[in-house]
C-alpha cells in the first residue's frame, strides 16, 4: 500500500509527513519529525508515557496509526505546552511541587493534565484528577506530588484557556 | 512536616541549604520534554542491535544455523569467536558468559548478537538464525528449590551461603516457654522503571570505546566491560544519559547491554544502539529474588524473645552475579529490629534455570522483613499480647546490640518512629474495630503494623574498601557567571541525587544552591564515588561532597585573605566573605577574580568513615553498617467479603532517615517506595511457566496506578548521623521494607486469615478463605507449626 501524505500543525508549526500504512503516530513524532520529548514506555497503551493531544484530545500515540490522524490536525506534545499560559502554569506547578522524579512518565502525564485542565469548568477535585490520570503510570513518585501539582495548577489556571482550549487547537 | 530534631553537640544543627525543599536541578528539563534518555540520544548513524537468545532453559548449544536465503552482507553478527577479550561477565562468581559457548542455563540466554542499519532488518536477521540445542531437564521455580531443600538437597546447586551466630540458640530453645515456627514466601518482583534499558556504544579510531545510556553505576561498566572488550580502563569512557527509573534494575544489568552494543560496535565500526521494548525488558532483565524464609522463635512466658533461628533461601537464577551480596543484606535484616541474645541465621542462594535475579530496592531486606514482621504478629498472638505491645516490649533501642553484636549508640530513632506511628495512627484504638472475617459485616476492616531498620551504605567493610572520591570544580557556567560543578559518579534516576548533592556542595562551600550544578556523570571527568545503590548516596556521597565543599571554602577564604584582605582572617558565610576588620566581598566577585587569575579550581575529597568500625567478613560479626535508618508503617485496609478485593485506605508511615536533606525529594522518594511496596504486597504477581515469566507485559504485570493509592500520613523524626555531616542516613530502600507485612497483618485482622505468600491477590484471599488458612494450599503448602516448648 502506498504512503499517504499528511499536513498537520505540530506545536503550532506546519509539518508535512509521509506515512506508510500502520506506522505509529509515536514513531512519526519521534523519528520522522525528531521531537523526542514524547516517550515510549510499553508500546501497548498501558503506561501513558506517549500521550499527546490531537485536536485537544489526549491520545496514546503508540496505539494510534499516524494515517488515522486527519489532514489539518493540530498536534500538541510536551514540547508545545509552554506556548500556552496554562502549559507554563502546569510546568511550574510540576517543578514547585516536586512532581517529576525520573521524569520519563512526565511528558505523557503533563499532557494528560493539560487535557484535563483545559476541559473542566472548575478546578478539578482529587477524585477527578486521579481518575483522569489513571492511564498514566509513574513508578517513582507514588503520585502524591503529581496530584498536588495538578491541583495547584488548577487553582491558577488562566480562565481564557478553560474550557475553550480545545477550540484553540481545533479546526 | 513536624520534624523532631535530636541533634547533639558534635552534629551541626543549623544549615542554610541542606534541609530546604529547593526545586530539583533536573525538573525544568523534564517538564519541558528536553531531558535526553537513552532512546533520545542523537546518534543519527547508529545501527540497531538485537540479541539472539536460547529457546530452552537448560541444555547444550550445538550450533547456529544461518538461513542461506538471507543476505548476511547487510548485517553484522557477533558470536563468541568475535569477543576480543574474555567471554565472561566480570561480576561476582565470574560464571556467566557474555554469549553462550557451551552450556545454556536459562531460557533467553544470549547466544549471538546482530546489528543492522534499521531495527526491522536487525529483527529479520535475528529471526534468520536458528539456535540448535540439546535440551536438558531444568529447575525453574522457588517451590521446586524448596522442595529439594527440605528433601535430600542432592539436585541443588548452592551458589552462596553465610551464617550469623549470636549467643547459644540450643540452650535458649530448650528453656523457652513457647516456640513458634512459620514460613514465608515471596515471588519475583519486576522493577518496571518506565524507561526500558537502553544503551549506545561507539568506537574511536584509536580503539577507545564510548558507552552512553541508561545506568545507575558508570563505574561498574568500567572496569567490568574492559575484560570482555579487551580495552584498558582509560580507553573505556562511560557516560550516563537521563535515566527513567532504576530501582536496582539498572545497577548491574547495564553492563550486559553495554557489552552487546560494544561488541557490535567493535565489529561493525559503527555506533550501535540497543533499546529494549517492554516485552524484552521484562523477560530478559533482573528481578527481585524469590525467597523462602523460615522462622523459629523461642519466647518467655512474659513475652520476651529469647531465641531466633532463621533459614533464608534465595532463588538466585542461573548465575551468581549479585546474589551473595543480596543474601548478605537479607540475613543482616532477617532478625534485625528486636532484642534477642541468641540468634542463628543461615542464608543460602540456590541456582535455578531462570534469568539471574539481581538488585532491586531493598536488596534482600524486603523479603526478610516481610517474613519477620508477619512472624512478629504471630509471636504477639502466641503471648496473648497485642501487636504494638509486643513490639514496644522487644524493639531494639539505643544501647542494644544487633544480631551481629553491633552496639547501637549513634542516631537510633527506633523508639521515636514506633511511638510516633502508633500515636498518629491511633493504632490501639483502631485495632478494636477490626472485622476478623465477621460474616455480618458488609466490608471488612483491618489495621496492621510493621517496624524495621535498614542499614545505610555498603555492608561491613564495603565503604572502607570503596574509598569514595568526589570533586568540585569552580568554573564559569553557561550564563558566564561563576558556579560550581559537582563531579561524582553518583547518578540521578529520579531519587534526587543531583539535587541533594548540589545542596551538600552549596552548604559545604556556603554559597547559594543556584550556583551549583551537577552534570551527568562521565567517567572521563568524575572520580569514583561508588555505585548509586545501597541507600548510600545521601549519607556517604553527601558527606564526601560536603567535605569537598569545606575544602573549597577554605581555599577561597585563603585566597581572599591573601589577595584582598591584607592577611586578615576571612570567613565565607552564605555567599559573603567577611574579614576580621569588617570588609565584605561577594562570592561572585571573588570567584570572578579567582577564575581570571588562576583559572578553574578543582578540589577532591572523600567519605570519612568512623575509624572505630570493626567487621569480620568471615563470621559476620561486628558493625554491619555505619548506621541504620528506621521506619514504622501502619496500613489500614478494607476487604470486600464478596469479591475479596483489597482497598488499602490509609498508610501512616514515620521514618528516621537522619538529616532530611530535602523534604520534598525525600517525601517523594518515600511515597514512591511505599506504593512500590503496595504493589509487591497485593498486586504484582509474576509466575514461571515453561521456564519464563508468565507476566511479561504491562498488560499482565500490573502495578499501582493513581487510583490504587492510599491516603498517606508521612512524618520524619530526625536523628542525624553524627559521624558524617550533613548527617543523612539511607532513604531509598527503607520504604520498600515494611509495607507488605503491615498490609498482610492488616489483612489478618480483617479476614481472620494469616497469609504466608505475597502478593495477596483477591484470588489468594479466596483460596485461603475457602480453606480457612493459606497453609493448606496443596503442593505449595506452607508448614505452620506452633508448639509449646
Amino acid at each position: 500500500m502506498a504512503e499517504v501524505t499528511r499536513n498537520w500543525r505540530l506545536n503550532g508549526d506546519p509539518i508535512e509527513v509521509s506515512v506508510p500504512p500502520g506506522r505509529r503516530l509515536l514513531d512519526v513524532i519521534r523519528e520522522d519529525v525528531g521531537k523526542t520529548g514524547t516517550k515510549e514506555g510499553c508500546g501497548e497503551g498501558e503506561c501513558g508515557a506517549c500521550t499527546v493531544l490531537v485536536d485537544g484530545q489526549a491520545v496514546l500515540s503508540c496505539l494510534m496509526p499516524a494515517g488515522q490522524v486527519p489532514e489539518g490536525a493540530e498536534l500538541t506534545t510536551v514540547e508545545g505546552l509552554e506556548r500556552t499560559e496554562g502549559g507554563r502554569v502546569l510546568q511550574q506547578a510540576y517543578i514547585d511541587k516536586g512532581a517529576a522524579q525520573c521524569g520519563i512518565c512526565i511528558p505523557g502525564m503533563i499532557v494528560s493534565s493539560y487535557a484535563l485542565l483545559s476541559y473542566v469548568e472548575d478546578s478539578p477535585d482529587e477524585k477527578l484528577i486521579r481518575e483522569s490520570h489513571a492511564g498514566n503510570i509513574c513508578r517513582c513518585t507514588g503520585y502524591e506530588k503529581i496530584v498536588e501539582a495538578i491541583q495547584y495548577a488548577g487553582e491558577q489556571w488562566p480562565r481564557d484557556e478553560r474550557p475553550t482550549a480545545t477550540s484553540e487547537h481545533g479546526r | 512536616m513536624s520534624a523532631t530534631d535530636h541533634v547533639t553537640a558534635s552534629g551541626r544543627s543549623s544549615f542554610n541549604v541542606v534541609g530546604k525543599g529547593v526545586p530539583r536541578l533536573d525538573a525544568a528539563d523534564k517538564v519541558r520534554g528536553l531531558a535526553q534518555y537513552a532512546d533520545d540520544l542523537p546518534f543519527p548513524n547508529a545501527w540497531h542491535g538485537r540479541v539472539v537468545r536460547s529457546p530452552v532453559s537448560h541444555g547444550r548449544l550445538q550450533g547456529l544455523r544461518f538461513d542461506p536465503d538471507f543476505d548476511w552482507s547487510r548485517v553484522v553478527v557477533v558470536t563468541p569467536d568475535d569477543i576480543p577479550g574474555e567471554n565472561v561477565v566480570d561480576m561476582p562468581g565470574r560464571d556467566m558468559p557474555f554469549l553462550v559457548h557451551d552450556e545454556i542455563q536459562y531460557k533467553g540466554e544470549p547466544v549471538a548478537l546482530v546489528a543492522a542499519p534499521t531495527k526491522r532488518l536487525a529483527n529479520e536477521a535475528a529471526a534468520a538464525i536458528t539456535v540448535e540445542v540439546e535440551e536438558w531437564p531444568a529447575l525453574s521455580t522457588l517451590d521446586e528449590v524448596i522442595q529439594h531443600y527440605k528433601g535430600d538437597r542432592e539436585n541443588l546447586d548452592e551458589l552462596a551461603s553465610q551464617t550469623i551466630r549470636k549467643g547459644d540458640v540450643e540452650t535458649a530453645f530448650a528453656q523457652a516457654d513457647h516456640v513458634v515456627e512459620s514460613e514465608y514466601w515471596c515471588g519475583h518482583q519486576e522493577q518496571l522503571y518506565i524507561e526500558p534499558q537502553g544503551m549506545v556504544a561507539q568506537v574511536d579510531d584509536d580503539g577507545g570505546v564510548f558507552v552512553q545510556g541508561s545506568m545507575q553505576c558508570p563505574y561498574y561498566i568500567n572496569p567490568e566491560l574492559c575484560v570482555t572488550l579487551d580495552v584498558p580502563r582509560e580507553k573505556l569512557r562511560v557516560k550516563q544519559s537521563a535515566v527513567g527509573g532504576g530501582f536496582g534494575g539498572k545497577e548491574e544489568y547495564p553492563t550486559l547491554i553495554a557489552g552487546y552494543c560494544g561488541l557490535l560496535a567493535i565489529k561493525s565500526r559503527r555506533p550501535v544502539k540497543i533499546v529494549f521494548d517492554r516485552h524484552e525488558d521484562i523477560l530478559y532483565t533482573t528481578k527481585r529474588h524469590p525467597a523462602w524464609v523460615r522462622y523459629q522463635t523461642g519466647l518467655s512466658k512474659d513475652g520476651e524473645i529469647t531465641a531466633m533461628r532463621v533459614d533464608y533461601v534465595l532463588d538466585g537464577g542461573a548465575y551468581t552475579t549479585l546474589s551473595p551480596v543480596v543474601m548478605h543484606r537479607g540475613i543482616l535484616h532477617a532478625a534485625m529490629g528486636y532484642r534477642c541474645d541468641n540468634v542463628a541465621i543461615d542464608g543460602r542462594v540456590f541456582r535455578s534455570n531462570t534469568f539471574p535475579n539481581g538488585a532491586f530496592r531493598g536488596f534482600g531486606a524486603p523479603q526478610a522483613i516481610w517474613g519477620l514482621e508477619s512472624h512478629i504478629d504471630e509471636l504477639a498472638e502466641r503471648c496473648g499480647m497485642r501487636p504494638h505491645e509486643f513490639r514496644l516490649k522487644n524493639f531494639l533501642r539505643d544501647g542494644d546490640t544487633t544480631p551481629t553484636k553491633q552496639l547501637l549508640n549513634d542516631s537510633v530513632g527506633s523508639e521515636a518512629v514506633l511511638t510516633d506511628t502508633l500515636d498518629r495512627s491511633t493504632f490501639a484504638k483502631k485495632l478494636d474495630r477490626c472485622s476478623h472475617g465477621d460474616p455480618d459485616q458488609a466490608r471488612w476492616y483491618g489495621i496492621g503494623l510493621s517496624f524495621f531498620a535498614h542499614g545505610s551504605g555498603f555492608t561491613g567493610d564495603g565503604e572502607a574498601k570503596l574509598q569514595t572520591r568526589v570533586a568540585l570544580e569552580l568554573d564559569r557556567f553557561d550564563d558566564g557567571r561563576p558556579g560550581v560543578h559537582v563531579r561524582a559518579s553518583s547518578t540521578e534516576m529520579g531519587q534526587g541525587t543531583f539535587t541533594i548533592l548540589a545542596q551538600a556542595a552549596a552548604e559545604g562551600i556556603s554559597i547559594g544552591y543556584d550556583r551549583v550544578d551537577y552534570p551527568y556523570p562521565d567517567t572521563s571527568l568524575v572520580p569514583d564515588s561508588g555505585p548509586t545503590v545501597a541507600s548510600r548516596t545521601a549519607m556517604v556521597v553527601g558527606n564526601a561532597v560536603y567535605n569537598a565543599g569545606g575544602k573549597m571554602k577554605a581555599a577561597l577564604e585563603d585566597h581572599v585573605a591573601r589577595e584582598l584582605a591584607d592577611g586578615q582572617r576571612v570567613v565565607l558565610d552564605d555567599s559573603r566573605f567577611r574579614s576580621d576588620d569588617g570588609r565584605v566581598w561577594s562570592f561572585e566577585e571573588v570567584a570572578e577574580g579567582y577564575l581570571d587569575d588562576a583559572g578553574p579550581m578543582r578540589v577532591e575529597d572523600g567519605f570519612r568513615l568512623p575509624p572505630d568500625m570493626r567487621w569480620n567478613q568471615e563470621t559476620f560479626e561486628g558493625d554491619a553498617y555505619p548506621s541504620y535508618s528506621w521506619g514504622c508503617n501502619v496500613a489500614e485496609v478494607e476487604v470486600d467479603p464478596l469479591t475479596y478485593e483489597v482497598d488499602v485506605k490509609r498508610v501512616t508511615a514515620v521514618f528516621d532517615i537522619g538529616r532530611v536533606m530535602n523534604p520534598i525529594t525525600a517525601k517523594g522518594q518515600l511515597e514512591g517506595g511505599l506504593v512500590q511496596a503496595l504493589g509487591y504486597a497485593i498486586m504484582e504477581k509474576m509466575g514461571i511457566q515453561d521456564g519464563r515469566y508468565d507476566a511479561d507485559r504491562m498488560q499482565t504485570y500490573v502495578i499501582p496506578t493513581m487510583v490504587d493509592c492510599p491516603e498517606f500520613d508521612l512524618d520524619f523524626v530526625e536523628f542525624p548521623y553524627e559521624a558524617a555531616n550533613p548527617g543523612a542516613k539511607g532513604v531509598g530502600e527503607l520504604p520498600m521494607d515494611g509495607l507488605a507485612p503491615a498490609i498482610a497483618n492488616a489483612l489478618k485482622q480483617a479476614t481472620g486469615v494469616r497469609f504466608h505468600r505475597i502478593p495477596i491477590t483477591p484470588e489468594a484471599i479466596f483460596e485461603a478463605m475457602q480453606n480457612g488458612s493459606q497453609a493448606e494450599d496443596g503442593m505449595r503448602a506452607v508448614l505452620e507449626t506452633a508448639e509449646d516448648g
